[in-house]
């Protein structure tokens, strides 16, 4: 039900989150530390957010990915459209980057062929074959201020995720244990899922005696979910 | 025995007998033994270390501890890093970046513009990171402060490293650090890729890079 990445202070010691995700070592993506992706990259191209290199060594290009964070025109009028904004920058060239933001801790997550739907900002770094759209998200975004709409990644390859706060937690979704997660905690989730607005406005908020959970995100389905420890 | 850690955010130093640790005023956090602990007003460096410690403004004010015994130190939170240095090469790093160190090293203050002429001074300028730098030397331990931990990337000749501005955190060995950028029309549109500045790394050593961009 619960898989619990490794503590921080075990240094890079390799962490399983669940069965779905792991450390992507015959690819290029591999974690130098709890907070710090490394990539190598050998003449193809992978996308991290805006401003996340910290380091680099080799000839490696960046440049930004164009409007809607390199999907192309109507992925990027979509964008603009729904305010689900994506600020990428495309890193070419051959050599060893290392990414990292605001010393959040890393998930590494691959995909094959299927869709991972992920908050924007979480988004680290996708690797070549992967592309990103707008889906819609369900009246979520009413509550968590996000918008309506959400990134989803799909193909095959890696993708890394941020996770404020601490190491990310990989929750189970069945249809006999439906989820549901603070919408501030809530960092990505992929499988058959559907996904529902929990309000627990009463009374008791107009007087100030709220638990302070007033909105919530139900999963049900088949899937996982994906929460950091830190909410936003 | 030098430092060691006892988790990523504290660190406990051995204190004896010809043996003392300096520290950055307010970072010990527990102490075990006959530990006394005096402020330094005198660098290391002497007179003229001080008197460039005044002007430079690189200077936090520094604890001495002496005795027999074991502190415990750590700072605000923050990820610590022990770097052991062999007397291979000093380590730069700054100022508010240094936790602890041997007190058996050397330290003195460097100005950025002795290393590498105007760009060295254009360096600490946009980095952010001022002028002056300190240099500790010899053997010992030294301890230093990062937001989210750093990983060390060797610098040999295989190639430059380049890092960016905010999330240099220290170097040791015999590493030049210069400016280069590479700002283009898509950054005067507000389409460049945020990384239009970096600081690139020759020579042979280690640079330390925090996972973060924000400074202590």
């Amino acid at each position: 039900m619960l898989a619990e990445p490794a503590d921080d202070q075990q240094g890079d010691r390799e962490r399983e989150i669940g069965s779905c995700a792991r450390i992507a070592d015959m690819q290029s993506f591999r974690l130098e530390s709890p907070r710090m992706l490394a990539v190598d990259i050998s003449g193809d191209t992978i996308r991290a957010a805006t401003g996340s290199m910290v380091a680099y060594t080799g000839q490696v290009q960046f440049k930004h990915a164009g409007m809607g964070g390199g999907d192309g025109l109507l992925a990027g009028l979509k964008r603009r459209a729904t305010g689900e904004s994506l600020s990428m920058m495309a890193c070419s060239g051959t050599g060893t980057v290392w990414f990292a933001k605001d010393a959040m801790d890393v998930i590494i997550i691959e995909l094959a062929g299927d869709t991972l739907k992920a908050e924007s900002e979480q988004l680290l770094a996708l690797s070549d074959k992967l592309t990103t759209d707008v889906a819609f998200a369900g009246l979520r975004g009413m509550s968590s201020g996000q918008g309506l709409f959400t990134t989803s990644v799909t193909g095959y390859g890696t993708v890394a995720l941020l996770s404020a706060g601490g190491p990310p937690i990989a929750l189970e979704v069945t249809p006999q244990y439906p989820l549901v997660v603070d919408k501030d905690a809530y960092i990505a989730s992929r499988g058959q899922l559907n996904q529902t607005v929990v309000t627990d406005v009463s009374w008791r908020n107009l007087i100030g005696e709220s638990s302070g959970e007033a909105f919530s995100l139900r999963f049900d389905g088949h899937g996982v979910v994906y929460i950091q420890p830190e909410e936003r | 025995m030098g430092f060691s850690a006892v988790n990523s955010k504290v660190i406990a130093a051995p204190v004896e007998p010809g043996r003392e640790v300096l520290a950055r005023r307010g970072a010990m956090l527990a102490y075990t033994g006959a530990v006394t602990f005096s402020p330094v007003h005198l660098g290391s460096g002497g007179i003229g270390g001080f008197a460039g410690r005044m002007v430079s403004g690189e200077q936090v004010p520094m604890m001495v501890a002496q005795g027999q015994g074991t502190v415990y130190y750590g700072y605000r939170g923050l990820y610590v890093t022990i770097i052991e240095l062999d007397g291979s090469g000093p380590l730069s790093v700054e100022a508010d970046r240094l936790l602890a160190h041997d007190a058996a090293l050397q330290s003195t203050v460097v100005f950025l513009g002795q290393q590498g002429g105007i760009r060295g001074a254009v360096r600490g300028a946009v980095s952010g990171q001022g002028l002056f730098t300190t240099q500790l030397h010899g053997y010992g331990s030294a301890a230093v402060v990062s937001h989210g931990g750093t990983i060390a990337v060797p610098v040999g000749p295989a190639g430059p490293v380049s890092v960016d501005p905010q999330a240099y955190v220290a170097h040791v060995g015999h590493v030049d650090v210069d400016i280069s950028a590479s700002v283009s029309w898509r950054d005067a549109v507000g389409r460049g890729s945020g990384e239009a500045i970096q600081l690139k790394c020759t020579g042979t050593g280690t640079v330390y890079v925090q996972a973060s961009e924000q400074k202590i």
